[in-house]
């Protein structure tokens, strides 16, 4: 720590902290546009000028390190001052140089509000402008279906280039032209590319980068902020989600270090005009081959007499990839009240099996683990379309230099250099049988590609294996990490939403093992039998479709639930619109289903509910905490065993804009999903 | 009269083969440096012979030298970078060196990279300095054959590889960092300092970046010592000075002369004094990014400290003459269009600011200009000053006009008063 002192006041600060961080942690507030925590530094705004005491120039305190100060002549601690007449008079210079060209068209601009150019011009500018010559005009560019410009905006702080350049691992933006002809633009004017590029529109200060699909829609302060955790990957992202009345108008990220630090996917961010459309608002009854709206009570009536003629072996239950712990400990509660024990949260089939311990389903190096690791094996995995955002730190963590990466599997852009090592479970062997040199963090990444066929359970085995004989579990650090795709997954094994015993697997209970199948929002398995089927959901999506009876339920944004994230995370989002129409919150579905068919659901309020589901799982009530797995629990995985077959892994994902019914329903994500069709092709080409 | 750096320049001749060079004395620094002298020491030489770099900024050589990480610990490698991307207005000092004695500048490389222990060297060549480039590179082609590049070199255990690059030609690329990031590959965009290119530059190593005309210096500085070097000069820094003139004098050119010669004897005795019909009004005297000096200040000695106490820069030391029959505030306008032009666009001030005094400076000119302009002109040059902006070049811009308002205030005024130009009717 090095001593600093600030408008007079003494603070302790690492000494790699710039002069603008050891303001900030003395109590002053530097404006800047170009600085940004999480970019590199560019230095360029010089907005943050301040004075450091001995030096004849005022410095860029965002570009200069504590450690770079002198200490004064009698040695005391280094002197910077940010109130000085100097300060304000070069800042105010600054402002005056940024808004000279700059439109000044605040009223039709959607940063209006939110603006940091326009804050800061409340503190640093004057009402009126020196300026009586043309203002620079500049084209706006086309970015893609997310971000829309308006470049006369622009103050050129290039963050948007930086984080392309730098986090996303995509050098799409750059700058063409110098001096007042600089531009920042994409090569050619293509869409870009990459699954964060939504991000850009947030690091930009002022509203040259806005969101397209946003485009005057709401002004900031008409919006409703909820907090909120993101359901299209298993990675759990903080978000906040701005409703007007009961619409979402849209969603931004929440900073959590520990999972997303402020990163968003861009199918997080813009799948949401999904939730207006194909929504199921009301209970439907199959008659006559035909889907009917009905009543909830016409609904219930039909389920209940369907039930009362079945056998309680031949009632089975799925849970989809969206949801909460809630409505899937209500679901298992009602089955077992009905007899059966055929119900299961792995509709893709993946290998994974809570009796075989905690630790053998959980990322168990943890996402701020990545931050530590050295090496990093993927097996089976496509982060970047699985989980964009874990795998914008996994090259966060290899910009260091410091992060050793090897892939089995498919060969793909994942957006940092990796050895390539082999495709399939032959390699993977190799590895098991003859570990490679040892590092001392390593994380062994399997995907559900490794997990979701027929021999998962053996090259589960065989990636315990091979993390055991490598070193990758060592004290204090388990290596042993699966990655997952569904925001449900691990809260459903966790809370034991499984087969019980002689209980039927998804697949089993798809293609004709049960004769009454429930799904719980699973819309990516296909019900081959002629069983009855009831679907809980929010669309008119692949189990809507199926079924013979639909009851509407409540999509992330419209329900309080808990969701635990590929970590082990457990953490809760909060409802922020309600459910359209007669829709309902899940779990109150299923309470008043189990009434109406003579198993009444103990709970009668989500609060006495969570209070019962604690009490069985008591690690679900630490939220935003993780409890670890016994490392044993993959030693024991690790003597399994089994053979494998000789297939190459595929990432379970195809399209990463199209995986769940709301991504499906969203017309932005279609776009996206034909942009990025396109640009793979002629990539190809 | 000694002329150490342009001894070898023959006026309409082509420069000396290495054959030619090494019969003149040429490569015998480098032999003396390697076989005799350790790395301290030639630097250590360096330092004694107060030589001041010749690019602009005059930062004492040695001292730049002394700054880079030394020994087995030091991060490798480590490189030499040549400044030759000499594109300040009015100077063409070292195209004289490049294309007149190019077995020079290599040699100068080969004993300046031993002195900080880089295995690689660089000589980055303005773009439009075709003769210069090939002259140089055939130069340290000769060189290597004759095994003054490349591994072991005269069996010394030193090696050193030399690149000639020519420039994609921007100004802000005489920036030194620019100059790095270019050469890296990128836009050519200033880095911030600290760290210095010394600690981190080219590719994150220890890099030195020097001038041609600082470098060339540095062969004769090994073979004759630091002292005879410090007695070439008239004043306290070391050697001799290539200073330039142009404009409206009788005989524009370029003269090595003793360091701190005076103005008037420059201006009057080596270019001829003005043309016949023109007076003085008012000079740069080191390229366009230094500021005015008028006919008082003639008695100045033109070296580092003196011209700086008159109020300037020495800068390049090739000087732009402003006669009584041209516009000042034409000139003005010219150069700000010239650096507003050349600002890389990288930092707020620098990119919206030199186009403002352009066009402020345009309007004065052409008669439409207003009250209050001054005053603008005047904020910029306080708000485009040093630690303003984001590198040296809005800074350097500002130095003609901030001068030329103190000197020229009377003519700001009547272009304003009149509404026209009295240089135009």
């Amino acid at each position: 720590m090095t001593k600093i002192i600030v408008d007079g006041a003494e603070v302790d600060v690492p000494p790699e902290y710039t002069l603008l961080q050891a303001c900030e942690a003395a109590g002053a507030e530097i404006p800047r546009f170009c600085f940004h925590e999480r970019l590199s530094i560019a230095g360029n705004c010089r907005m943050c000028l301040v004075e450091l005491v001995g030096s004849p120039k005022p410095v860029a305190s965002c570009a200069w390190a504590v450690r770079d100060c002198r200490p004064g002549p009698k040695g005391e601690p280094p002197e910077v001052k940010t109130r000085t007449p100097m300060v304000r008079k070069a800042r105010e210079g600054v402002m005056e140089f940024l808004l000279i060209n700059h439109p000044l068209d605040c009223p039709i601009c959607d940063q209006g509000g939110e603006c940091d150019l326009q804050d800061q011009a409340m503190a640093y500018g004057v009402d009126s402008s020196r300026f009586k010559e043309n203002k620079r005009a500049v084209e706006d560019k086309y970015l893609g279906a997310l971000v829309k410009t308006s470049m006369n905006r622009c103050i050129q702080c290039t963050r948007c280039v930086r984080f392309a350049t730098e986090v996303a691992g995509v050098p799409e933006l750059g700058a063409i032209g110098r001096g007042e002809d600089m531009e920042i633009t994409t090569y050619l004017e293509q869409a870009m590319v990459s699954e964060l590029q939504g991000n850009v529109v947030d690091l930009c200060p002022v509203g040259a980068l806005t969101s397209k699909p946003y485009a005057f829609a709401a002004r900031p302060w008409e919006l409703t902020n909820t907090e909120s955790i993101d359901v299209t990957d298993a990675v759990g992202c903080a978000i906040r989600v701005d409703t007007r009345g009961r619409e979402v108008m849209r969603v931004l990220p929440r900073i959590n270090e520990d999972v997303n630090e402020e990163w968003i996917s861009d199918k997080t961010r813009h799948q949401i005009d999904g939730l207006r459309v194909q929504r199921l608002d009301e209970p439907y009854v199959r008659q006559g081959g035909r889907l009917r709206p009905a009543t909830w009570s016409e609904a219930f009536h039909a389920i209940a007499a369907k039930l009362r003629a079945t056998r309680r072996e031949r009632i089975g239950a799925i849970a989809g990839d969206l949801a909460a712990v809630e409505e899937m400990f209500a679901l298992k509660d009602l089955l077992v009240r009905l007899g059966s024990t055929n119900f299961d949260c792995r509709q893709d089939g993946t290998a994974l099996d809570p009796r075989w311990g905690r630790s053998s389903y959980l990322f168990n190096a943890t996402i701020p683990g990545i931050d530590e690791a050295d090496g990093l094996m993927i097996i089976g995995s496509n982060p970047r379309k699985e989980a964009p955002v874990l795998n914008a730190r996994i090259r966060k963590r290899w910009r260091t230099g410091a992060l050793k990466i090897g892939v089995i599997g498919e060969r793909a852009d994942l957006t940092y250099d990796y050895a390539y090592l082999g495709a399939g479970p032959e390699t993977l062997a190799r590895f098991a049988e003859h570990p490679p040199a040892r590092l001392s963090r390593q994380i062994w990444l399997v995907g559900q590609g490794a997990l979701a066929r027929p021999d998962g359970a053996a090259v589960l085995s065989a990636v315990a294996r091979a993390a055991v004989s490598t070193g990758a579990l060592t004290d204090g650090w388990n290596g042993f990490s699966v990655l997952h795709t569904a925001a449900a997954r691990v809260g459903g094994l966790d809370i034991g939403f499984v087969p019980g015993d002689s209980g039927l697997t998804a697949a089993a209970m798809a293609s004709g093992g049960v004769d009454v199948l429930f799904l719980l929002g699973a819309d990516e398995i296909e019900v081959e039998s002629r069983a009855f089927v009831i679907y809980i959901g929010t669309h008119g999506d692949r189990g809507a479709q199926r079924a013979d009876v639909i009851l509407p339920g409540a999509a992330y944004t419209e329900k309080s639930g808990i969701y635990v994230n590929t970590e082990g995370r457990v953490q809760m989002g909060d409802r922020a619109a309600f459910p359209p129409g007669n829709a309902r919150e899940d779990w109150a579905i299923l309470r008043a289903l189990s009434e109406a068919i003579g198993a009444k659901l103990p709970y009668d309020s989500l609060a006495q509910l969570r209070a019962a589901l604690f009490k069985a799982f008591p690690h679900l009530a630490r939220i935003g905490a993780i409890m670890p797995g016994n490392p044993d629990d993959v030693r024991k995985v690790a003597m399994r065993g089994g053979a494998m077959e000789k297939a190459p892994f595929r990432s379970p994902i195809d399209d990463f804009y199209l995986t769940n019914p709301i991504a499906r329903a969203s017309a932005v994500m279609a776009e996206c999903s034909a942009l990025a069709e396109r640009a793979a092709a002629t990539a190809a080409e | 009269m000694e002329c150490p750096l342009t001894s070898n320049i023959r006026r309409g001749q082509p420069p000396l083969d290495i054959a030619g060079y090494e019969r003149v004395g040429g490569y015998q620094a480098v032999r003396k440096a390697l076989a005799t002298m350790s790395p301290e020491a030639v630097t250590q030489e360096v330092i004694d012979s107060k030589l001041r770099g010749r690019g602009g900024a005059g930062f004492p050589t040695g001292q730049k030298w002394s700054f880079v990480p030394r020994g087995e610990a030091a991060p490798r490698p480590k490189y030499l970078i040549v400044n030759a991307d000499e594109m300040e207005p009015g100077t063409f000092k070292d195209r004289l060196l490049l294309e007149g004695d190019p077995h020079l500048m290599v040699e100068a490389v080969i004993v300046s990279a031993y002195a900080v222990e880089a295995e690689v060297a660089y000589i980055f060549i303005r773009g439009e300095y075709r003769l210069a480039a090939e002259r140089v590179e055939r130069a340290a082609a000769e060189a290597a054959a004759r095994g003054y590049l490349g591994r072991n070199i005269l069996k010394s255990g030193f090696s050193l590889d030399l690149h000639v690059h020519t420039s994609a030609g921007r100004y802000i690329c005489g920036e030194e960092t620019a100059l790095l990031t270019a050469l890296e590959g990128n836009r050519a965009i200033p880095r911030a300092k600290p760290p210095f290119p010394q600690a981190a530059g080219l590719w994150g190593r220890p890099s030195v970046v020097n001038n041609v005309e600082t470098l060339c210096n540095v062969p004769h500085i090994i073979n004759r010592g630091a002292e005879w070097f410090r007695g070439l000069s008239l004043g306290p820094d070391g050697g001799t000075k290539i200073y330039g003139a142009s404009g409206r004098v009788k005989r524009p050119g370029a003269w090595e002369l003793p360091m701190g010669t005076p103005l008037r004897e420059i201006l009057e005795q080596h270019a001829g004094g003005m043309c016949d019909g023109y007076a003085l009004r008012g000079l740069l005297p080191g390229g366009a990014s230094t500021g005015f000096l008028t006919a008082d200040h003639l008695d100045v000695a033109m070296d580092f400290g003196s011209v700086e106490k008159a109020g300037s820069r020495l800068g390049t030391g090739t000087m732009i003459v402003l006669d009584d029959r041209t516009c000042p505030i034409g000139m003005l306008r010219n150069l700000e269009h010239f650096f507003a032009q050349e600002s890389c666009g990288w930092c707020t001030p620098c990119r919206d600011g030199l186009p403002w005094t352009e066009r402020i400076l345009a309007a004065i000119e052409s008669g439409e200009g207003e009250d209050g302009d001054l005053a603008v002109l005047e904020m910029h040059t306080q708000c485009l000053g040093m630690g303003k902006t984001f590198c040296a070049h809005a800074p350097g811009a500002m130095a003609p006009l901030e001068s030329g308002l103190r000197h020229f205030r009377g003519d700001f005024e009547r272009h304003i008063r009149t509404k026209s130009c009295p240089w135009r009717t």
